[in-house]
């Protein structure tokens, strides 16, 4: 109580004095390019976010698309105009690659967010649900590059799936899980899933908690339950969530790189590559700068393009739709 | 860039003896962990042969090893030496100028007998030597003697052995060889194994762009092993080397091909020489054909650039010394450039004795030939074909793309 009393004297001290001194009208003191307070004003506070901004994102974007009209080894380069863009359209790995990534997109779409909102509204209310739910959550606080270990203990041919699919005599179901295309790429997404849905839960969890008593209660009243319930109820007081969980899960799964370059590193013969891998592997295994530049320009418009139209979308009410 | 070198050594050697400093410390920079300790072993030899002390500095990561080499040479952040690659992964680096010229190194070490006259190729570029041999593994097939001897098999003499020998173990449920995608380069091990096996001539030009991978010899060799996997001879395709070296000293694998240098890996797995793990150079499968052998030899670099570049060029004066090259070699457990230090482990030293003894072809690995990029792109290629062996001709006609791509590409470099 008393900290939040405190600053109220001083507050209207500050009132009085300005009554009491009337050496300008307000309309003056607020007018831009006065001593305090115009736009200029604000200039200093914001240059160091400006520079940072700037030196660690801007700069390397633009550098990055001026480097992609080049043919650069990393040592001698020369200006070759949009012949990086044109040899994309023709390289069956990118066209692998770009594929890839949809079915990274189409996946953490269907797997971590679907089983994220089941899994939360499962554990919402039963006795155990926090348990669970943390049970759940705790894959996400590992780093994915141990996740990916582990899961390589998982899925090589010799690995615990298969052994255990052999042991209880399914041998007909063991696979070569990371050796072909396109299993690899799903079991991949399976890894991922194990680990990014844990995120989900909580979200989810949040939004559920945010739905206020009465809204439930009077729909319980009119004789909603079960389906009806999570469809006209739930559902769309979660759409705040939901909105922030499909955009996270739909950059996140664009830039998926870690989980795949442990287990795979792209491999075998490319055949697991994402966008962010071929990039990777261009501009720093291939010495293909330019062309790995190229690469970055193209995943990036695709990452801002989607989250762009996916938020102007859903959040018509804000900022997103007039920008 | 000798005489710039001489001069700076000279320059530097004065500063030290006029300001009285300690003996200096040199970096080597590598990408091996396993190697650090052999390092600083050769460090504290050196130290008290040229009065340095060697220290290492690791990056086991392959990608960004490479990546801060090729980004900081141009500049003086660049590591004062280098563990590299042989062969064209060290051209490639040359031809940048970033790395001193060693050719007096090299001619003083080959004059006081302390290092293989033959392996100079592999550490030239435009007939200048930018590189001092640190290891000289041999590329053999790893095998548990106790397993061969419970199947009543011997090691191969001959090329009709080793087929026996691999249908011997099959029928007696030993998965008779290792072969691997995984980590994307042990991809190119059985193409280099048969194809130097059945065309070492052949092999020498491929590797060197003077031949075809669409050429019937190169397509004979992925048949060969095209009908080993007909006959279910290999482990799964993503079994790792560390898994491969336990499942040999377990006697589940019948035969490891790679590097002397798995031998620690072995020996680590419980693997003790002669007893559990022996090793043999795979036999010849054209009798004519002149006997040889895959070696693989790391590189000793000096960077232009570095901060200690003085020091560095006297340490590469002093590297292949047999006190150092000793000190080094039984630290790692592997074979030595210099003939004068025999190797402390036992199989390599037999098998040191028999590439030496009966004269075969030293060829240098698949890895260090050929324009690095093509090489990336061509272990990705036979990757493909170890998971779909009937695909041979294609892939053979997409590495000859890339060959004539790459080639053309270095040739230019070259003539600039």
């Amino acid at each position: 109580m008393t900290e939040i009393a405190a600053p109220a004297p001083a507050e209207a001290k500050a009132h009085r004095v300005r009554r009491r001194v009337p050496t300008r009208t307000p309309h003056q003191a607020v007018r831009p390019g006065a001593r305090l307070g115009g736009p200029a004003a604000a200039l200093p506070w914001v240059l160091p976010a400006f520079a940072f901004v700037g030196v660690l994102l801007v700069y390397p974007f633009f550098r990055s698309v001026y480097g992609s009209f080049f043919e650069d080894n990393g040592f001698t380069s020369s200006f070759t105009g949009i012949d990086n863009y044109t040899r994309l359209a023709d390289d069956p790995i990118f066209g692998r690659s770009l594929l890839n990534t949809l079915m990274w997109v189409a996946g953490t779409l269907l797997l971590p967010v679907l089983l994220g909102l089941l899994i939360a509204v499962a554990t919402h209310r039963p006795r155990f649900g926090g348990l669970a739910r943390m049970l759940i959550v705790l894959p996400f606080a590992l780093s994915p590059a141990a996740t990916a270990v582990l899961w390589n203990f998982m899925l090589t041919s010799d690995g615990a799936v298969n052994q255990v699919l052999r042991g209880i005599g399914l041998d007909s179901w063991a696979h070569t899980w990371l050796l072909e295309w396109p299993q690899n790429t799903l079991s991949l997404i399976v890894a991922g899933t194990w680990q990014a849905t844990g995120l989900n839960v909580v979200l989810f969890a949040i939004g559920l908690r945010a739905i206020p008593r009465d809204t439930v209660e009077a729909a319980e009243l009119d004789g909603a339950t079960g389906w009806r319930m999570f469809r006209h109820i739930t559902l769309p007081q979660l759409r705040a969530v939901t909105v922030v969980v499909v955009g996270m899960a739909v950059v996140n799964s664009l830039k998926a790189f870690d989980m795949i370059w442990i287990l795979t590193q792209g491999g075998p013969s490319r055949s697991s590559e994402t966008l962010a891998l071929t990039m990777y592997r261009e501009t720093f295994r291939l010495f293909h700068v330019g062309y790995g530049s190229a690469i970055a320009l193209v995943l990036s418009v695709i990452v801002v393009a989607s989250s762009w139209l996916y938020l102007r979308r859903q959040m018509p009410d804000t900022g997103w739709a007039k920008s | 860039m000798s005489g710039r070198a001489a001069a700076a050594g000279t320059l530097a050697a004065g500063c030290g003896t006029a300001e009285g400093q300690p003996p200096g410390k040199v970096a080597v920079f590598g990408d091996s962990a396993a190697w650090s300790a052999p390092m600083a072993a050769a460090g504290a030899a050196m130290k008290s042969v040229a009065g340095l002390r060697l220290v290492p500095e690791v990056n086991p990561s392959l990608e960004s090893f490479e990546q801060v080499v090729k980004s900081s040479l141009r500049t003086n952040k660049a590591p004062d030496m280098l563990k590299y690659w042989s062969g064209y992964r060290l051209r490639d680096l040359a031809r940048t100028g970033g790395v001193a010229d060693l050719s007096r190194q090299w001619d003083a070490a080959v004059a006081r007998g302390w290092a293989d006259r033959s392996l100079r190729e592999a550490f030239t570029y435009r007939g200048r030597v930018y590189g001092l041999p640190m290891n000289l593994a041999y590329w053999v097939f790893f095998y548990n003697p106790e397993v061969f001897a419970e199947h009543g098999v011997q090691p191969p003499r001959t090329w009709g052995d080793f087929l026996a020998v691999a249908d011997r173990l099959q029928r007696n449920k030993v998965t008779p060889l290792h072969g691997t995608a995984d980590g994307r380069w042990p991809s190119f091990i059985w193409f280099q194994e048969i194809l130097s096996r059945q065309d070492p001539r052949f092999y020498d030009d491929l590797m060197n762009g003077r031949e075809k991978y669409t050429d019937p010899r190169a397509e004979r060799a992925l048949r060969t092993l095209a009908s080993f996997f007909d006959k279910d001879w290999f482990t799964p395709m993503d079994m790792n080397h560390t898994d491969a070296a336990a499942a040999v000293v377990h006697g589940k694998v019948g035969m490891l091909p790679c590097g002397t240098w798995l031998g620690s890996t072995l020996m680590e797995a419980g693997g003790k020489p002669g007893k559990n793990v022996g090793a043999f150079v795979l036999p010849m499968a054209e009798p004519n054909a002149r006997p040889s052998v895959i070696f693989e030899s790391s590189a000793l670099v000096a960077t232009v650039k570095g901060p200690d570049h003085a020091e560095a060029l006297r340490a590469t004066r002093n590297w292949l010394h047999p006190a150092v090259m000793r000190a080094f070699s039984q630290a790692l457990q592997d074979g030595c450039p210099n003939p004068e230090v025999p190797a402390a482990n036992p199989v390599v030293a037999a098998l040191a004795e028999k590439v030496r003894g009966d004269r075969l072809w030293l060829l240098n690995r698949f890895w260090e030939q050929g324009p690095p990029e093509l090489v990336e792109a061509t272990v990705d290629d036979l990757a493909g074909f170890l998971l779909n062996p009937s695909s041979y001709r294609e892939v053979l006609r997409t590495m000859q793309d890339r060959a004539d791509e790459a080639w053309k590409v270095w040739r230019e470099a070259e003539r600039t």
